[in-house]
C-alpha cells in the first residue's frame, strides 16, 4: 500500500469546517477558501467553492468527476482571453 | 466591447503566413473545435471587402494548412499574413435553451434582480468546473465573477440585450471591495 493511501487525502481543516457549516445552513452560498492544496472530498459535491487565486476567489461548483484532485486545479492563476468565436456556454 | 447583433461579423481565425511553396495559408483556428472553421466559409474580412472559401487540407504545427480560394501562389499567402477572418453570426448553427455563444453574451448589460445596473458582462471563463461570468463595471476594484447557474443567473435575454443576475452575497461582497471574509486560519 503507497504511502499517500494509508494517510488518506489532504485537507485543510478549516475547509472541512466550512464546508460542513454551509451544508447544515442549507444556504447555495460561495464558500471562500485559500486552500488550493486540499483535495476534493465527496462531501463537497453539490457546494459552491470561491478558491482564491491570488487575487479573486473563482467559482467552482464542485462535481463528482471533480473528486480527488485539489482546489486550485480549478481556479486558474493566470487570465487568458480568447476569441469568443463559436464557444458556448450552458447554464446549469 | 459590446457583442455583437446576429447580423454582425464574428472572427473565427486569423491567417499566421504562408504554408509550403503551392499557396496554402497557415490559419489560426479560435473555434472550439479548430476544424469547425470550414464550415463557416467563405470567410471575409471584417468590413466585408474580400472574402474567400476555405478548405482545410491537413493539421499543421501551430495551426491548420488551408487553400484560399483565389490564392494561388506563396507570395499571395504572404500578403495576407496578420489578416483575421470573420464570419456572419447567423452562419453558426442554433443552439438548445440554456446554452448560448460567447458572442452573444459578451457585452450585455448585467442587472440585479432590483434592476439596478451592475455592469456589463466582459467575458466568459471555463476552467473545468462550469461557466463563470466575468462582469466589469464601474465601482468594482475586482471584476464580480458569477457561476453560470439557473440560481445565479435566472435571466438571460438576447433581445433586450441584458442578463439578470443573483449572485451569493459573498460574491458581489468581493466585486465592490467591501468583504474580505476571515484569512485562512
Amino acid at each position: 500500500m503507497s504511502r499517500s493511501v494509508w494517510k488518506g487525502p489532504f485537507v485543510d481543516s478549516y475547509v472541512l469546517k466550512k464546508a460542513a457549516k454551509s451544508r447544515e445552513s442549507g444556504r447555495n452560498e460561495v464558500i471562500k477558501i485559500w486552500s488550493r492544496r486540499s483535495t476534493i472530498l465527496p462531501q463537497f459535491v453539490g457546494l459552491t467553492f470561491g478558491v482564491y487565486n491570488g487575487q479573486k476567489h473563482i467559482p467552482v461548483n464542485v462535481t463528482e468527476e471533480m473528486i480527488g484532485q485539489k482546489f486550485g486545479e480549478y481556479s486558474p492563476t493566470r487570465t487568458y482571453y480568447g476569441h469568443a468565436a463559436d464557444k458556448k456556454a450552458k447554464r446549469k | 466591447m459590446p457583442g455583437p447583433d446576429r447580423d454582425s461579423m464574428i472572427c473565427v481565425g486569423a491567417i499566421a503566413g504562408a504554408f509550403g511553396v503551392r499557396g496554402e495559408v497557415r490559419v489560426k483556428s479560435f473555434c472550439s473545435e479548430p476544424e469547425d472553421i470550414a464550415a463557416y466559409a467563405p470567410l471575409s474580412t471584417e468590413d466585408g471587402a474580400h472574402s474567400w472559401t476555405l478548405k482545410i487540407s491537413r493539421a499543421v504545427k501551430g495551426g491548420l494548412a488551408c487553400w484560399l480560394g483565389g490564392v494561388k501562389t506563396r507570395e499571395q499567402a504572404e500578403a495576407l499574413r496578420g489578416v483575421r477572418l470573420f464570419a456572419p453570426r447567423d452562419r453558426l448553427p442554433a443552439l438548445p435553451d440554456d446554452e448560448f455563444y460567447h458572442a452573444d453574451l459578451i457585452g450585455l448589460d448585467v442587472l440585479d434582480t432590483g434592476g439596478a445596473r451592475l455592469g456589463r458582462l466582459h467575458a466568459i471563463h471555463d476552467h473545468g468546473a462550469g461557466d463563470i461570468l466575468e462582469i466589469t463595471g464601474p465601482g468594482m476594484r475586482t471584476p464580480l465573477l458569477i457561476p453560470f447557474t439557473r440560481e445565479a443567473v435566472p435571466t438571460v435575454d438576447l433581445t433586450a440585450r441584458r442578463v439578470i443576475v443573483d449572485p451569493p452575497v459573498e460574491v458581489l461582497g468581493e466585486g465592490r471591495g467591501g468583504d474580505d471574509d476571515e484569512a485562512e486560519e
